[in-house]
């Protein structure tokens, strides 16, 4: 259990991203009428976005 | 004298305290709904969030150093009760506060040993932004508490520990794809952040500043705050509370002013308060 708790610790960032960053950027768009750019659809971007955020996060160990 | 002064301040039922716990656990449950239903704007559950969240922790603080009521005392469940019940909404078990936060008392400022010692910062940009830095994936801070935990003996609460993080993310990516994921961002995720900032920065560094010394008389201070008694959450006499930690938060000001004469002859740390 303790060796899972770890393994799911370990990759948090792009659980977060995913799991987390990627809806709210959606629905923020949403709330603010904002389109995306390059004729994305708001997944796609959001994808990308929070995606990317969590990638970097996860490979450099921090956020900011 | 000292001692006297201190258990005429102590020993008496802290109900500011319960009230204060249960009452701003109650109000921050309540923004849910209410902004959900657009009862309350989210901007305005957002500042709401934020001040109940920076109000979590110093109930739960009493409650670490047993001011509700001591074990075998009638009311020592309600003890318990006030920090296992509130401690949730900032993502870290009770018992780990406490067994973190005695660490503390009894390291004060040790470098290797002081649980706390990642708040310490030449300055207050710069308290902030190691607040900010410490929280990040690879920040020791986590480890520092890790650490203490098991330096206590109670590895028992390192997986505990963890299932309350992941719980805070789970719940919070649960609420994002059910539709309300500005609702958990504004009211929890946010609030929680600034609120640690906060917290971190009133209740850690400033009343340790620079912390350099770890005698008993020495290791922490009084200090004038810009932002008042209140606005600081009565930091401003945290010496008391490292002297006499039974003493109830909100009596450490009668406490001090009592006791100022004593702690000028002992050389302690006085701000011009």
């Amino acid at each position: 259990m303790e060796k899972l708790l770890g393994l799911i610790m370990a990759g948090l960032p792009l659980i977060f991203a995913f799991g987390f960053l990627v809806p709210v950027i959606m629905q923020g768009m949403a709330a603010m009428e904002w389109q995306p750019p390059f004729g994305l659809s708001t997944f796609n971007f959001a994808l990308f976005l929070g995606g990317s955020l969590g990638l970097l996060a996860q490979v450099r160990g921090r956020w900011i | 004298m000292e001692i006297a002064i201190a258990r005429k301040h102590s020993g008496m039922f802290p109900w500011e305290i319960v009230v204060w716990a249960f009452g701003n656990m109650a109000v921050w449950l309540a923004l849910w709904p209410l902004v959900i239903f657009d009862v309350v704007p989210l901007w305005l559950g957002f500042l709401i969030a934020t001040v109940n969240m920076s109000l979590v922790y110093l109930p739960t603080h009493d409650a670490q150093h047993d001011i509700v009521a001591r074990p075998g005392q009638k009311l020592r469940w309600l003890n318990e009760l006030v920090g296992h019940a509130t401690t949730w909404m900032i993502v870290t078990p009770f018992e780990v506060f406490r067994v973190t936060h005695l660490q503390h008392h009894r390291h004060t400022n040790d470098p290797q040993l002081d649980p706390d010692i990642t708040s310490m910062a030449s300055g207050p940009i710069n308290a902030i932004w190691r607040s900010i830095r410490e929280r990040q994936p690879d920040g020791k801070r986590t480890n520092d508490y890790l650490a203490a935990v098991a330096r206590a003996g109670r590895e028992d609460l390192i997986p505990i520990a963890l299932f309350y993080k992941l719980g805070h993310v789970a719940i919070l990516c649960l609420l994002a794809w059910g539709g309300f994921a500005l609702e958990a961002f504004f009211l929890w995720w946010l609030p929680y952040h600034i609120a640690m900032v906060y917290l971190t920065f009133f209740l850690s560094w400033a009343p340790h500043h620079p912390g350099n010394e770890q005698a008993r008389y020495r290791n922490t201070r009084s200090w004038k705050s810009a932002l008042g008694n209140i606005g600081s959450m009565g930091m401003q006499f945290h010496i008391v509370h490292h002297l006499h930690p039974y003493i109830p938060l909100v009596r450490t000001p009668a406490a001090y002013r009592e006791m100022r004469p004593i702690l000028e002859a002992r050389n302690c740390r006085l701000g011009k308060i």
